[in-house]
């Protein structure tokens, strides 16, 4: 089997065929502090994408409360639990990927979810660790602790859903690494069911074929971000393109996060698929609990994530998030501005890094009243 | 031994890595037909058209096999604990079109498709070129071996029988206001519908529950432009009795081609939806030979 290289564990691995990275790599960056789960990013693509025949119980998108919510329900767990306990820590990971895991007879380790699995998408939702004793109040670290995870499709540079396929119905985008699975193809096997232990490809019952989340690439096409990042209220997401790992660009925000600032960490990287959602941990999550999902710089991610404020670029970055519905390539802070450039350098956005601040007296001489204070 | 040496030159241009459990291959390649009958014959029928019915006479004259099932375990993903043993198989022709009546033993009839729910199916594999030497390989022929695969689906048998399924006959509490295809034109709402919206042959079964393909080895599967075989299925009594009827001709280079007289070969694979079987995760036959009297 071919062995390729596989940056987020820092060592080569076995795949079912030879790797070549696109030119460019389709990949997201969420900020999970700021997400509120209101869900408006689900029912963007919902409306956009799953409205048909069969995809009645499909969500592309979903906000899953951590650690007791899931969808499907114990996803993550159900393969944590298959792969066993292995070593998540330095450079390199020493354990075991899924595809290295494959029972004899199998591609990948994996599994099959029930039916009834995808009933309950919102169970878990804000329940969160530990108990509230009679007069407890709010303290630091925080006592009790939950936070909210919005996954999509990771579009993985070395995707479990495509080496599963045992017809190669599923493709990997020369262009922009965007992963899709062919509807003409597909007859319905499930492989990548079973074998995406995210478990973002579904089945159409109608169709008899599956389906998953294809990175709105009619939108990225147009230099326009996912529906699901725009449709962000709490301007959570970014995404854009990241660069191969021996080009990354200091001017790219992506690049920025996740290789330079190394705020933003990939999910479940121990995998092995080299998942492109990357996701800048809750500060207010024990970091014991977070090194499981995020791997081990999550507690150096939150340290420098905290300090922002006195980073002038690594705040100009997170505050691009939202700020445009175009695709940002490149991007500079200078003085009290964040500049957002597309692909020729045009400039698209501007935010400023500190909002100007208006002093107001407390009486209106034009209207003759009080100014109030209330929201 | 013509088609055990395409069947090896099959995997070595396959270029999958093979997990080879046991002996299994060793006894496929040295037995020639385990636990076929040689004798299989396609009695004659004097009737016109499709054989398409359980009760004809043909039924009572024609000589039953049993053709032993194989778990494939040869390629991933493996099924090793395939449900089905054997199938009981006889043939019958008119001159014009050959049929096979196919009958399994199974408990459980599957034919309603959700996540972790497979259906029952059976297949019927001829080799396009009958009057080549070398036979193509047995498990869905090879590059320079085609062969012609009319699979038969219970969830297509239920398409035909109960017409085209709405989502309550999945769930029959499921609730929905609108869906494109009701308020968009078809070319509007087609990219919205996925397998469906490109008439991916899998999705509904149009005029036949019988499914005419093509393919030379693993993953090549394909659906013909043109469809010709038919057939029907019936279940009762935890028992599958399923008709697959062929015209002997067609004028497309991908169907079989014999006379009235001649022989060939033919090759059978049987999914247990109920034991999550589904696309390799199969049990499949070597090829039996098969004259037509």
């Amino acid at each position: 089997m071919p062995q390729v290289y596989n940056w987020q564990i820092g060592r080569t691995m076995e795949y079912p065929y030879e790797g070549k990275r696109p030119d460019k790599q389709f990949a997201m960056i969420l900020d999970i502090n700021k997400c509120i789960a209101c869900q408006t990013c689900t029912i963007a693509c919902k409306t956009t994408w799953t409205s048909g025949r069969g995809q009645e119980y499909m969500l592309w998108n979903n906000v899953e409360t951590k650690p007791y919510g899931y969808y499907p329900l114990g996803w993550d767990v159900n393969i944590l639990n298959k792969l066993g306990v292995q070593e998540v820590g330095g450079d390199v990971y020493k354990g075991k990927t899924l595809f290295e895991s494959a029972p004899t007879g199998e591609r990948i380790l994996g599994y099959l979810p029930e039916d009834m699995d995808y009933a309950h998408p919102n169970i878990g939702e804000d329940d969160s660790v530990g108990d509230m004793a009679q007069g407890a109040f709010i303290q630091m670290p925080h006592m009790q602790w939950m936070h909210y995870l919005p996954r999509i499709c990771n579009h993985c540079t070395y995707p479990a859903c495509l080496g599963s396929c045992s017809r190669q119905s599923i493709y990997k985008r020369p262009e922009d690494g965007i992963v899709l699975l062919d509807q003409t193809r597909c007859r319905g096997y499930r492989e990548c069911v079973r074998g995406c232990p995210y478990k973002k490809t579904f089945f159409n019952s109608m169709t008899r074929a599956s389906e998953k989340c294809i990175g709105c690439y009619p939108a990225v096409e147009n230099n326009r971000q996912t529906q699901c990042t725009i449709t962000c209220i709490g301007k959570v997401r970014m995404q854009g393109f990241l660069a191969a790992p021996g080009q990354i660009r200091e001017d790219n925000p992506l690049d920025y996060l996740v290789h330079i600032a190394k705020v933003a960490k990939p999910l479940y990287p121990q995998f092995g698929l080299e998942p492109n959602t990357y996701y800048i941990p809750p500060i207010h999550v024990p970091p014991a609990y977070l090194v499981q999902m995020f791997g081990s710089g999550v507690a150096a991610a939150i340290a420098t994530y905290r300090q922002a404020k006195g980073d002038q670029k690594l705040l100009g970055a997170l505050l691009l998030f939202g700020a445009t519905p175009e695709i940002l390539y490149s991007f500079q802070v200078r003085g009290n501005w964040a500049m957002g450039y597309n692909e020729k350098g045009g400039e698209v956005v501007r935010v400023p890094l500190r909002e100007p601040i208006f002093v107001r007296s407390g009486y209106d001489e034009k209207l003759q009243t009080y100014r109030s204070n209330t929201t | 031994m013509n088609q055990n040496k395409n069947f090896v030159r099959s995997i070595r241009s396959a270029g999958i890595h093979v997990g080879i459990v046991g002996g299994v291959l060793c006894t496929l390649l040295f037995s020639t037909m385990a636990g076929a009958d040689d004798n299989f014959a396609a009695v004659y029928t004097n009737s016109v058209g499709p054989i398409m019915d359980f009760n004809a006479d043909c039924w009572n004259e024609a000589n039953p096999i049993k053709v032993a099932m194989y778990p494939q375990v040869i390629t991933t993903p493996t099924k090793p604990n395939a449900a089905i043993a054997a199938l009981t198989v006889k043939a019958a022709h008119n001159d014009q079109w050959l049929a096979l009546l196919i009958e399994w033993d199974d408990t459980t009839r599957s034919d309603r498709l959700v996540v972790d729910q497979f259906g029952d199916q059976v297949a019927v594999e001829f080799p396009i070129d009958a009057n080549s030497k070398a036979l193509p390989s047995p498990m869905m022929g090879n590059p320079g071996g085609r062969v012609n695969i009319l699979q038969w689906r219970a969830a297509f048998q239920r398409d035909i029988d109960q017409g085209k399924p709405q989502i309550q006959d999945l769930y029959p509490n499921a609730v929905f206001d609108v869906y494109p295809d009701q308020v968009l034109r078809a070319t509007d709402s087609n990219p919205y519908s996925g397998a469906l919206g490109v008439d991916n042959s899998i999705s509904r079964a149009h005029e036949s529950p019988v499914l005419d393909q093509i393919a030379e080895g693993w993953g090549t599967l394909t659906t013909k432009p043109d469809q010709h075989a038919d057939g029907k299925g019936i279940w009762e009594n935890g028992r599958w009795r399923v008709i697959i009827t062929t015209p002997l001709a067609t004028e497309s280079v991908n169907s079989l081609r014999l006379t009235g007289t001649q022989s060939t070969h033919v090759a059978f694979a049987v999914w247990d939806g109920g034991n999550q079987e589904v696309g390799s995760r199969k049990a499949w036959s070597m090829w039996v030979p098969l004259a037509l009297e």
